[in-house]
């Protein structure tokens, strides 16, 4: 017979052609296997994240707070009184929004400060809060000689918060006033910033700081107390100590966050040498009594009191 | 030979059957022959009757030498020769034609075997050629392992710019530097040989050593994968180049190594530190315990902290150090006590800084630094002397350029490495050398 076209293959297949890849029976096979894979990487997944949440680092316990404000106090240099509105303002202010104080005394320090001036006292008082409170995150350290004016404001709101913390960052200028060629890094994220610190127009303002506990805590504190510098006789001790470090170590740079001074730091009208709009406003959250303990015109007391009472007023009218 | 036993009844040795000659059929007619089929028969018999063929087999002359006696025979006509019975034992060959088509098969057989025999041999020589390779460019892979150390050696110190550069000094460096080389192809490490020539940029406004934290930080960031810095001084020697950095220490680093200063404390430091300040973790003598948080390996000679093979790991913590462990300032008070610039700092800041305590251990000396004879006093001190038979890793012939001879030193010590690693050859000869010295005397 002849056709015009040749025949159609029919369904047989030749025998030693391949079969196709996939059959119908293998593809279900595969499809079982990979859903069965997938079932025991879930499980194993699961698993480990359950045991590792185990050996992992504890959780801080309920009622901790997350700042601790650390004042170190001269009790023999301050009247009773007065160190006891000093930290009636400060316990107001810690109450209100769940924050611990740290009241320490500098005469603890005193073994370890040698010959160096007293001033050196801070730097121990935060690493003593750091181990006295191990799972708080923030160590806000504030001068004795200064007020909470404002105690609506929270330090998350008004600082810590990431955004917030972004836009008060001060990028690209010199970390020591006025002219250092030393200047904060332009592209810091507030997320790597453990130091936050203001300035005014002389220095490194070491009275108002706030640091982030953690390994770069220990370190910078254990390098800004060292002995050799201790010994070293800065005309401003401890700070310009800190210049020093600030300037010539770039791993405590990378963490420093430099903040416009009314932040945390707004000095009083007879406090000399604030930095450019660092002079207190109505509103501002604290006000320093700036070289009120080293000046023999002024008093501290007596510039206290004025604020001291304005700030029970507003707590009256509350 | 045992008398208990029948003699050999082979023919041709007539003598030894007792009694053969009287016994034999035809004792009259022929004279006793090799070819006599009753011998052959009771020689075929006692064979199957379980006497072992060892006593029976080349054991005097006459079986030794049967196949020439025989040859010079007269043989006879249908005669059975005893060599039928042999013949199926497969002693003879090239008769008849049966074995031909068995040839044939054999050839198959032989061919087939050749072949696996030649790919045996070249699986054989691939190992031989090519199987070192092979395992160093696995361990130099991402998968190795390899690619997380990389080893830094100090070279050309000074560059000659104090005092001129001899043929031993540079013999010492060719040495050392081809010692870390072999050793670091080996495992797949990488090598960093830095040059350490004086520069003006160190050597004023007690610049002095920070060389050797810059290189650091420049070989990290050269190197972005890789975790461990082992720095080495130009005067060592590795021993031991079996050794892994993996398998010697870092696998075990929990078990070896010790945080505790006071283990082995000949600086005096205190510790723990005690102020009332410190948190918990710097206050512990041991730190956290857990070996990963150790950045910074070193061991401790008599004199305190050694930095001639120290290791460095790749973290925050590290970058601090290395950052702080030079500063102007205490530089600046310190640099006439600090004779030895580096490594004087370094004690001075583990002594005075808690928190770099928690992320530096200490390994006994020997693991990674034992000192030649001479160095660290002239008594020989097991912690801190290499000792033959010891298999010290590592030599640091530290201080064997005042007074010593340190091309002298490293010498000795490379052919003593050489000869406590040489191959099963060497060994052979030498015990075959030792044996005969024992059994001969002599040289």
């Amino acid at each position: 017979m002849q056709f015009a076209l040749p025949p159609r293959k029919g369904p047989a297949v030749a025998p030693y052609s391949r079969s196709p890849f996939l059959t119908y029976q293998r593809r279900k096979q595969l499809k079982a296997l990979g859903v069965l894979s997938i079932a025991l990487l879930a499980i194993f997944f699961l698993l480990s994240q359950l045991f590792y949440s185990s050996t992992g680092t504890t959780a801080a316990p309920i009622g901790t707070s997350s700042l601790v404000i650390v004042t170190v106090l001269d009790r023999t240099l301050y009247s009773d009184g007065y160190l006891q509105k000093i930290t009636q303002n400060r316990e107001d202010y810690a109450q209100r929004h769940g924050y611990t104080n740290f009241f320490a005394n500098l005469s603890d320090y005193d073994s370890y400060l040698g010959s160096a001036p007293r001033s050196w006292g801070i730097v121990p008082a935060v690493r003593h809060a750091m181990a006295a409170y191990p799972s708080s995150t923030y160590f806000f350290h504030l001068d004795p000689n200064a007020l909470f004016m404002d105690p609506s404001k929270t330090l998350e709101s008004h600082l810590l918060d990431k955004h917030r913390l972004e836009a008060l960052m001060r990028r690209d200028v010199p970390v020591v006033p006025p002219d250092s060629i030393i200047k904060t890094f332009v592209h810091l994220l507030p997320e790597d910033i453990d130091l936050m610190i203001t300035t005014d127009a002389e220095d490194l303002d070491t009275g108002s700081f706030i640091l982030r506990q953690g390994d770069f805590a220990r370190f910078f504190l254990d390098t800004w107390f060292d002995p050799l510098y201790r010994s070293y006789n800065f005309a401003k001790a401890e700070t310009h100590t800190l210049e020093h470090i600030v300037q010539w170590h770039p791993t405590v740079l990378a963490r420093l966050a430099l903040i416009p001074q009314r932040v945390i730091n707004a000095y009083s009208k007879d406090s000399p040498a604030a930095g450019v709009d660092g002079i207190y406003k109505e509103g501002d959250l604290i006000i320093r009594f700036f070289g009120c303990d080293t000046d023999p015109k002024r008093s501290c007391e007596s510039e206290l009191d004025r604020y001291y009472n304005l700030w029970m007023k507003k707590l009256k009218v509350e | 030979m045992s008398l208990t036993r029948s003699p050999s009844p082979r023919p041709g040795g007539g003598w030894s059957s007792p009694g053969s000659g009287t016994s034999t059929p035809h004792a009259g007619l022929y004279p006793s022959s090799p070819s006599d089929p009753w011998l052959a028969a009771k020689a075929k018999s006692d064979e199957v009757r379980g006497y072992p063929s060892f006593s029976t087999r080349n054991n005097g002359f006459f079986s030794r030498s049967k196949r020439q006696i025989t040859a010079t025979l007269p043989r006879f006509r249908g005669a059975r020769s005893p060599r039928a019975y042999s013949e199926k034992d497969g002693y003879t060959h090239g008769r008849g034609r049966g074995w031909r088509s068995m040839w044939f098969g054999r050839t198959v057989l032989r061919r087939r075997r050749a072949r696996f025999l030649l790919a045996l041999g070249f699986l054989l020589l691939g190992y031989l050629f090519f199987w070192t390779s092979f395992v160093e460019i696995f361990r130099r892979s991402t998968f190795g392992g390899g690619r997380k150390f990389v080893i830094i050696l100090e070279s050309n110190i000074e560059g000659g710019v104090m005092e001129w550069k001899g043929a031993r000094e540079w013999a010492i460096e060719r040495n050392s530097v081809s010692n870390k080389k072999d050793y670091a192809q080996r495992w797949g490490y990488r090598l960093e040989t830095v040059n350490m020539l004086a520069k003006k940029r160190y050597s004023h406004e007690w610049r002095e050593g920070w060389e050797k934290v810059d290189i650091l930080r420049e070989t990290m960031r050269k190197y972005p994968d890789a975790e461990w810095f082992w720095w080495l001084d130009l005067n060592t020697f590795i021993m031991e180049p079996s050794y892994s950095l993996q398998k010697h220490l870092f696998s075990r680093l929990g078990e070896i190594s010790y945080r505790d200063i006071n283990e082995y404390n000949p600086l005096n430091i205190t510790h723990p530190p005690v102020q009332l300040y410190l948190d918990e973790l710097s206050r512990s003598a041991a730190g956290d315990n857990n070996p990963s948080s150790i950045h910074f390996l070193l061991s401790q000679d008599c004199g305190g902290f050694n930095l001639g093979s120290f290791f460095v790991h790749r973290s925050l913590w590290s970058e601090r150090l290395l950052d702080i462990w030079w500063d102007p300032l205490t530089y600046e008070q310190r640099h006439m006590q600090w004779e030895h610039k580096e490594q004087d700092a370094l004690e001075y800041i583990y002594a005075s800084q808690p928190w770099v305590r928690n992320s530096v251990a200490f390994v006994p000396q020997r693991y990674i630094n034992s000192f030649p004879p001479g160095a660290c006093g002239d008594e020989m001190d097991p912690k801190v002397h290499y000792m033959e038979g010891g298999r010290d890793f590592l030599v640091n012939m530290a201080g064997c350029d005042f007074g010593r001879d340190c091309w002298d030193e490293m010498y000795q010590y490379r052919e003593y490495s050489a000869w406590l690693n040489r191959g099963l050859w060497e060994r052979v000869k030498d015990g075959y050398d030792d044996m005969h010295y024992a059994i001969f005397g002599g040289s």
